[in-house]
């Protein structure tokens, strides 16, 4: 008995619990430090996942083409989207991006970075330019995921940074899990709320760490990029960004402003094919177009990779300026071309959206449980903080309400302006309201009814607009799926109230 | 009408039906608790990865792993969820004695140290060995840059993690500037010597 129990003394753990005390004080500090804007930036791009879906949801009439463009098609794309830059006094840069494996649309973008002129338009399977796009509220999804709506520069680094804290997130809530194996498949519901939650947070967060990791790393490379090429420049470059990001993203267009014909992109795409018969057109970028300093950009996509194409180099006669090697080239180019993909879950198809969406769900679950335990355990050792329970509720169940709301004001108004501040207002009545509420369950209750009575006046002022059915069916999926979440946000609301307040004073939250 | 065994629907399946079998086994392993089933828990990881084989073989390496990673974790939490234990409250048990955070004494000088110890200056080491890599690497310049930016999240995230788990702040700040010496020295080194 007694080899027995020095035996037992003799077991470490497979962590020190100094070690680990260390650690959770870290993770905690940080997860208070930075929830909500995880939260956020997860939300959003748990949304962001499907955003070809938004679009084609926002804007339903506008042509769906589901085969590659032909290079014919392409250069009449060019075209149209060169004779609308003339006309809006934008002539600079040109970008067409064609049907791919996720997303069927033709659009094309100019955008004179001088003057800040731009426009975006969707054209057909011939290249013709048949309607302005008009995507509102799905544009403020992508920009709150993006740069939250603050000036691009300034955004993209705190949603960079706020990439850098999750990973650190990652790797401090890693370390600070002691029983990792003992358990690793147990969910337990019903109980002490903090231990339900507990195992909720614990069972996403490890199971799911490759794609959090990935997502995380991703996006905080893509936020921090500028940042990171403005040292390297220094360094390397003589302080000359733009030089930096030619060595990694290809040759740029040179400051020659001669005028010069159109490049004939059409052309440049049979050459491509030409060297790799089973390469399809994905997108082309013109910078300075119709100068002589143009320089274009090829993307062209062959079956089997990550990235969404390759790219090619041509100058404005069309002479070859090498290729990117993103799908084939180095380690460095490969990983360069997979950045976007992985990080949106643009790869592969719809299927793949479908999993990245449930992996976002996910990890925007792992966030939010991860602030409800620390209140919870606040609450167990006597500490409770109830006003920040409801900011908390207010928070989370405020972000869907808040999303929504933006676009119920976008349909009603059909105003693009009108999305950021409907949005700040709403989260700040959502936050508002939660802590006038007695309770952060009560909070919750309110805000998950209210975010779902929001969904389906989106999907009525939606058929209003076109029709209970229209003409495009992924528009009719996206219905059906924001009713669904209705249902259950509504559904969750409607939890017997009895039974709730017993959980609520037994638990807190 | 033969079957075609390199079919890459047929193979998709395959490896699902694979990913399914090995984390179920493991989780088999897991309930048991003892020392024993070591054998069925390294059948187990073999069964995914041959998972990962059958998935590689249907759509090539590059896109096959790549479904595999994301397909364990949905698989694992299909079965977790699945699996959940529903409980009446006030059961406890020895799981519940969880380890807490370690408290420790602060101020408000000591968070704002702590906070640009974790952003500030592990965000500046981190930059300058990016960087550094970035210049140093015996890689084409393309090669360097990715692989010295992709290093510039992963080490902020680290020192994060540390400097925000390390109650001493002296040592961490001393550590984080020798690092960024080193980083930057060696990035900048070139440019300096020319």
């Amino acid at each position: 008995m007694q080899d027995a129990v020095r035996q037992k003394a003799r077991k470490r753990p497979f962590l020190p619990p100094e070690f680990v005390r260390a650690m959770l004080a870290g993770h905690s500090a940080l997860g208070i430090a930075f929830a909500a804007l995880i939260y956020v930036v997860c939300i959003s791009g748990t949304l962001a996942v499907f955003l070809h879906e938004l679009y084609r949801w926002e804007q339903p009439d506008a042509p769906v083409v589901t085969q590659p463009l032909t290079p014919d098609a392409v250069a009449a794309a060019v075209s149209g989207a060169y004779e609308k830059a003339l006309a809006a006094g934008a002539v600079h840069d040109i970008f067409v991006l064609g049907p791919n494996p996720v997303q069927k649309r033709v659009i094309v973008h100019f955008h004179d970075h001088e003057s800040g002129v731009e426009g975006d338009w969707l054209a057909d399977e011939t290249g013709t330019l048949v309607a302005p796009s008009h995507t509102p509220w799905s544009e403020f999804v992508a920009n709150l995921h993006m740069h939250l709506h603050l000036p691009r520069t300034w955004g993209l680094f705190l949603v960079g940074l706020t990439g850098v804290a999750l990973l650190s997130s990652l790797i401090s809530g890693l370390l600070s899990h002691p029983r990792l194996f003992k358990d690793a498949f147990a969910l337990r519901r019903g109980g002490a709320r903090r231990l339900e939650q507990a195992d909720l947070h614990n069972r996403l967060g490890v199971w799911g760490l490759p794609f959090h990791v990935v997502v995380s790393t991703t996006g905080a490379l893509l936020g921090l990029s500028t940042l990171v090429v403005g040292v390297l420049a220094l360094a390397a470059y003589d302080g000359d960004s733009e030089k930096a990001f030619a060595t990694i993203l290809g040759p740029m267009a040179s400051e020659d402003e001669t005028a010069a014909p159109l490049p004939d992109v059409a052309n440049m795409i049979r050459q491509v094919q030409a060297r790799h018969p089973d390469a399809v057109f994905a997108s082309v970028t013109i910078q300075h177009i119709a100068k002589a300093g143009q320089v274009v950009h090829v993307g062209m996509r062959t079956p089997g990779h990550l990235a969404m194409a390759n790219t090619y180099y041509f100058d404005g006669t069309g002479r070859w300026l090498g290729d990117g090697g993103l799908e084939t080239g180095s380690i460095g180019k490969q990983i360069l071309g997979a950045l976007q993909p992985l990080h949106f879950g643009w790869f592969g198809g719809f299927a793949v959206k479908i999993g990245y969406g449930l992996l976002g769900l996910a990890m925007t679950v792992v966030t939010a449980t991860g602030i409800t335990i620390w209140l919870a355990r606040r609450r167990a050792a006597g500490r409770p903080a109830p006003r920040w329970e409801n900011v908390w509720s207010g928070v989370m169940w405020g972000q869907p309400f808040a999303i929504a709301a933006v676009a119920v004001a976008v349909l009603l108004t059909d105003a693009a302006s009108i999305a950021v501040s409907t949005y700040l207002v709403v989260t700040v009545v959502a936050i508002a309201g939660a802590l006038a509420l007695p309770d952060a369950f009560a909070a919750g209750r309110l805000l998950r009814a209210v975010s779902g009575v929001a969904l389906l006046a989106m999907i009525g002022l939606h058929a209003r607009a076109w029709g209970v059915q229209p003409a495009d069916p992924v528009a009719t999926a996206v219905n059906i799926a924001m009713g669904a979440s209705a249902a259950m946000l509504i559904g969750s609301a409607l939890v017997p109230w009895r039974r709730a307040r017993m959980r609520v004073s037994a638990n807190g939250l | 009408m033969p079957v075609a065994l390199d079919d890459p629907f047929l193979l998709t399946l395959a490896g699902g039906l694979f990913m399914a079998a090995g984390i179920a086994v493991v989780r088999h392993r897991w309930l048991s608790r003892g020392a024993r089933g070591v054998g069925l828990l390294i059948a187990g990881w073999i069964i995914v990865l041959a998972a990962f084989a059958v998935l590689g073989a249907a759509w090539g390496a590059e896109m096959g792993t790549t479904y595999a990673v994301g397909l364990l974790s949905l698989v694992a939490y299909t079965l977790i969820v699945v699996t959940h234990e529903r409980r009446t409250a006030k059961i406890r048990n020895a799981r519940e004695t969880a380890y807490d955070p370690a408290v420790r004494s602060t101020n408000w000088r000591r968070g704002i140290a702590k906070s640009l110890l974790a952003i500030v200056l592990a965000g500046v080491a981190a930059i300058g060995v990016g960087v550094a890599l970035a210049v140093a690497l015996p890689f084409p310049p393309q090669d360097r840059a990715v692989i010295g930016g992709l290093m510039v999240p992963i080490l902020w995230g680290g020192g994060m993690a540390w400097t925000l788990s390390d109650p001493r702040l002296v040592r961490a700040t001393l550590i984080l500037l020798a690092i960024s010496a080193a980083g930057y020295g060696i990035a900048f080194l070139p440019k300096v010597l020319t």
